[in-house]
């Protein structure tokens, strides 16, 4: 029996739009599962960031639930779901969004000191996150500006899962990244996952979209399949074909 | 044909610099649109700033003029005189006098009635010397005219100077008591008049008309000295006080006994507008403090301008638009706010000058037509917009500087992170001050606006706090400082009876202490003008110890101590042997001591009475006396004017005196107080919004990442206020130290024109502390109000991208 980690009930989401009310989402239930991988997936427009931000509680659905456990975090306050989002998830962006005006080691501190008062323990466990994506001692003192692209979003994953969330959400992370560097964060993610790190990816790109153990496929706002994969093994011929099978029969 | 070349000359230039001229307005107006709250927020000081600078020129130009005005209106002297005697050989003798004088224009000479008076004004009471004329003769006068200001139908009574018709004092029909040296009258007010140099408290004698039946009523009756009251105008106005010393000289030759009593232009003119004087003084920093902030927070905002558009402005760059027209644009949308506000400034300066008006009246006793001045206005509004316009120039230079293509190409880097000034993993601060402190570090332009302006409004704050705690709370150290020494009661003896008097106050049980301290004894400096004396045989038991602020009291016969203004003017020092002369003769005297009386405006001096008596002699004696607390001033008077009869020429109650004309001074002091500490305030709130406006805007990212990341609102808001602490806290403590250094001689400077050169009041340093934590207590809660924009950034908008 799989552990639900997140829920959503009739979930929709609509944007005003120069007067006219744009639906987004569509009446979603979707059950999210611990120690997934889920990636969803869909053309441009389809609504697949919004679902993202609103299962993350980085927005607020229009109408409907959302439940982390036994807790509903779509009745929570805007300080609610920031503490909400500090104490359970982790975010990788597309576009990185380090904070250029404090050093990389800073980057990481200001995430976890949020959640930890145990400063040394917090710096021991950053320190074994840069090891485990490859950033040296030299790199956690430099700033943003002066890392390059997928030195950046690997700082991003380590800011991410320093807070050791129940579930990591993860938007195009390889999006601005050259295809070398996309695929060390995609390995990275993939081990985390195999440790038993749930994530949700929001993607566009197959090749991404492969790590996942769950696929789904969003169209105009509402979930148009769920595939699952099982676990990614690297060269699973059997398994890309049922994906790119999947993804032909949502119209990919 | 030279109006045709002007027109092909403009029309050319247009064709050359129009263009640019409507760019650089469109480019201004779109920045103006863009940025409302900011827009409104620069109006706001500038138009405080306006509003401070009209009024410090309409005070210190135009309002001054008013009296010019009224005395050449009213053809009043230069020098003014009322001597004691009406003998027509002495009557001759002064006209004769006049009429050699080649500086003399012209002059008229009126019989009059000399004595000193007291009546109750406010809540407490006049007393002065007094010049009493017969109403119809003194509007006959010539020259030293006198107008009628209000009257009523009463055919029998007494006309008093305007100044007792404003505020809540007297009402025409009102009945007032004067004490003629204890012989208390009533007369009905049958009006108010107007008179440039004897229409106030503050000219050194007041003139009161009554009508033809009561003025032969008093003459017959009274025991005052029967008088000639004399106006002079010469031919350089700035000449009256080296006038006004040599005709008491040559009366003094001749009529050593007469009492003369006078006062010159420049005296009235300083003495009439204390008020306006220190009024003036305190808009004139505020303009300057107010403008200063303004100057230093629009820089700081051209700075950010300039950070947060790098590539708006590279594109414009690389399309052509030169640097010139950039700064140009940002010189109009600024200079222009301030233009528009500075006369929106300059209006509602009038809208305050009524009010200010009414206390300068409560004053001055002259009324003042309020009225627009173009001159003024122009001054103002050209001032503070070039101000302005400059302080944009200077900042925006870097424009110049943009390379296009780098900036386009996000390649300036507007800010140097290189240095991580708080490592998180290192500090023992809480997270979220650690990241306030961050910011700060970071932020040094800001940092400078905030301590500019904290320094300056510690200043303002010491400065009211000292006001408070020396005239507010108590008006008897800025008692001390105008009039030096002062007592409860003060009586006024005839000499004869001087040891019986001096006897029986020692041994009243209700008497704490007597002295003898006669003020206002006139001497002559020989080669200089005439000094007020002071006279006592024991200084040592004076109430107020600071009256001499550098050397002594003067202990030996030959000794002296002198104003410091005089003593400054003269270049006296310490030291110096000067030779005074009065109706028994003249003597050296030895500088020991700089005295601060402003009594007479800086024109006083000092004797031990065995020194005064070297030349000249006392024939009333004014001893001054600390009662016990419980006694009745008033009552104690009475009663020692009732034992010793006709020989107590006059009776002070200083508490009543200090109440009557020090409340003018005290509702004063109050109001600008009150406003100065409630425009420090808004300039708070209004700093702030600028800067947290400014900082926001470029931490929008920063900030929608932190709350993405888990920050709540409340935190980031306390993250802002708290950035802002260690500028506000620092130079409010250096602000308000050095403030204590310095708020003295500032009070100095306002309080020059008075004679005063060195001024010491008591510094409130509790109070100030107080204050000081309150200031900085302030400015968290703004800067937590203002922060409250924090609210609005959503980390949502910032992830954009794909829906």
């Amino acid at each position: 029996m799989e552990e639900i980690l997140l829920k959503t009930e009739s979930l929709s989401k609509s944007f005003s739009n120069g007067g006219d009310l744009q639906h987004v989402l569509k009446n979603i239930d979707l059950e999210l599962y611990k120690g997934d991988f889920t990636v969803i997936m869909g053309a441009s427009g389809a609504g697949k960031s919004t679902l993202l931000y609103a299962l993350s509680g980085m927005d607020t659905p229009s109408l409907g639930r959302i439940t982390f456990g036994d807790r509903v975090i779509s009745e929570l306050s805007t300080d609610g779901l920031a503490v909400f989002r500090r104490e359970h998830c982790g975010f990788v962006f597309q576009q990185i969004y380090l904070i250029e005006s404090m050093s990389v080691m800073d980057n990481v501190m200001a995430a976890g000191l949020l959640v930890s008062k145990d400063k040394r323990a917090l710096v021991e466990k950053a320190e074994e996150l840069f090891r485990a994506v490859d950033i040296s001692q030299e790199i956690q003192r430099k700033f943003p500006a002066q890392l390059s692209g997928g030195e950046a979003q690997r700082v991003g994953m380590v800011r991410a899962l320093i807070n050791s969330p129940e579930i990591l959400f993860a938007d195009e992370p390889t999006g601005a990244l050259n295809s070398k560097t996309g695929l060390d964060v995609l390995n990275t993610l993939t081990k985390f996952n195999e440790e038993g790190q749930s994530i949700v990816m929001v993607t566009h790109d197959v090749r991404s979209a492969r790590r996942g153990n769950r696929i789904l496929y969003l169209k105009d706002g509402v979930i148009l399949g769920d595939c699952r994969l099982g676990r990614y093994v690297h060269g699973d011929e059997k398994r890309h074909k049922r994906l790119a099978a999947f993804l032909e029969e949502m119209g990919w | 044909m030279e109006m045709r070349n002007v027109i092909k000359g403009w029309r050319h230039f247009w064709k050359k610099w129009g263009g640019s001229v409507k760019k650089s307005i469109l480019f201004a107006r779109s920045n103006i649109r863009r940025s409302r709250g900011q827009t409104a927020a620069v109006a706001v000081l500038t138009m405080i700033a306006a509003v401070m600078m009209n009024l410090w020129l309409m005070l210190s130009i135009d309002y001054k003029q008013n009296f010019e005005l009224c005395h050449d209106r009213l053809n009043d002297g230069h020098v003014n005189l009322i001597a004691g005697c009406e003998e027509a050989d002495f009557c001759n003798y002064l006209e004769e006098i006049l009429r050699e004088d080649p500086e003399v224009m012209e002059y008229c000479i009126t019989n009059a009635i000399f004595t000193g008076g007291v009546f109750p004004y406010g809540t407490g009471e006049v007393s002065q010397n007094m010049v009493i004329l017969e109403k119809e003769t003194a509007l006959s006068r010539k020259t030293g005219k006198f107008e009628i200001m209000e009257e009523s139908g009463e055919k029998s009574g007494i006309y008093l100077p305007m100044l007792y018709g404003t505020g809540d004092n007297y009402s025409v029909g009102d009945t007032i008591e004067i004490a003629f040296n204890n012989e208390k009258i009533q007369f009905t007010i049958c009006g108010f008049f107007n008179s440039a140099m004897t229409g106030s408290h503050n000219c050194g004698m007041l003139s009161l008309l009554l009508t033809e039946d009561k003025y032969r009523e008093f003459a017959e009756k009274s025991s005052a000295a029967k008088a000639v009251y004399t106006s002079v105008r010469i031919k350089d106005q700035d000449c009256g006080e080296r006038f006004d010393a040599s005709l008491k000289n040559a009366i003094s030759k001749k009529y050593p006994n007469v009492p003369v009593l006078s006062n010159y232009y420049e005296m009235i003119t300083t003495s009439r507008y204390i008020s306006q004087l220190i009024c003036a003084g305190i808009m004139s920093a505020m303009a300057f403090f107010v403008l200063m902030i303004g100057v230093v927070v629009i820089s700081s905002n051209v700075a950010n301008y300039i950070q947060e558009n790098m590539q708006n402005l590279g594109v414009l760059k690389a399309i052509g638009y030169t640097g010139g027209q950039l700064v140009f644009s940002l010189m109009i949308q600024f200079s222009g706010i301030s233009a528009v506000a500075a006369a929106a400034g300059v209006g509602l300066s009038y809208y305050f000058f009524f009010p200010v008006n009414r206390m300068m009246i409560a004053q001055t006793g002259i009324p003042y037509q309020v009225k627009f001045l173009p001159q003024l206005f122009a001054v103002t509004v050209l001032c503070i917009s070039g101000i302005v316009a400059a302080a944009v120039y200077l900042s925006a230079a870097k424009i110049r500087r943009i390379e296009p293509i780098t900036a386009i190409r996000g390649g300036i880097a507007t800010h140097d992170f290189k240095k991580d000034p708080l490592p998180l993993s290192k500090t023992s601060l809480p997270l979220n001050l650690a990241l306030a402190m961050k910011t700060t570090f970071l932020g040094m332009k800001r940092n400078a606006a905030v301590c500019v302006t904290m320094l300056v409004l510690s200043l303002v704050l010491v400065f009211s706090t000292l006001m408070f705690e020396n005239a507010i709370i108590s008006i008897q150290p800025f008692v001390d400082l105008i009039s030096g020494e002062s007592a409860d009661s003060a009586i006024n003896v005839d000499a004869g009876i001087e040891d019986e008097f001096f006897a029986a106050m020692s041994g009243d049980s209700r008497v704490e202490k007597v002295y003898l301290f006669h003020k206002g004894a006139e001497v002559l400096h020989v080669g200089g003008v005439s000094l007020f004396a002071a006279v006592s045989d024991s200084y040592s038991r004076m109430n107020n110890p600071d009256l001499v602020i550098s050397g002594r009291l003067p202990k030996y016969s030959n000794e002296m101590v002198i104003a410091a203004k005089y003593a400054k003017e003269n270049e006296l020092k310490i030291g110096d042997e000067i030779v005074i002369k009065a109706e028994n003769g003249e003597q050296a005297f030895l500088i020991v001591g700089y005295c601060q009386i402003s009594d007479y405006l800086g024109k006083d001096c000092m004797f031990t009475r065995e020194g005064y008596e070297r030349i000249g002699s006392l024939q009333n004696v004014t001893y001054y006396l600390n009662l016990e607390a419980d006694v009745d001033i008033d009552e104690f008077n009475a009663q020692v004017t009732e034992r010793f009869g006709g020989d107590v020429y006059s009776t002070f109650n200083f508490m009543s005196l200090m109440e009557g004309t020090g409340s003018v001074y005290v509702t004063l002091i109050t109001v600008l107080v009150t406003a100065i500490v409630f425009l420090s305030l808004i300039i708070i709130v209004l700093c702030m919004y600028l800067l947290i406006r400014m900082l926001l805007n470029s931490k929008k990212r920063e900030y929608g990442i932190l709350k993405a990341l888990g920050f709540t609102t409340r935190q980031l808001v306390m993250q802002t206020a708290l950035s802002f602490m260690p500028s506000v806290i620092l130079s409010t403590a250096v602000g308000i130290f050095l403030s204590t250094l310095i708020v003295n001689p500032l009070v100095t400077l306002f309080l020059s024109g008075l004679g005063i050169v060195k001024c010491s009041f008591s510094i409130p340093t509790d109070l100030n502390l107080a204050a000081g934590a309150g200031l900085v207590l302030f400015a968290f809660g703004a800067a937590c109000m203002m922060s409250l924009r924090v609210k609005k950034i959503v980390p949502r908008e910032l992830l954009g991208g794909d829906v």
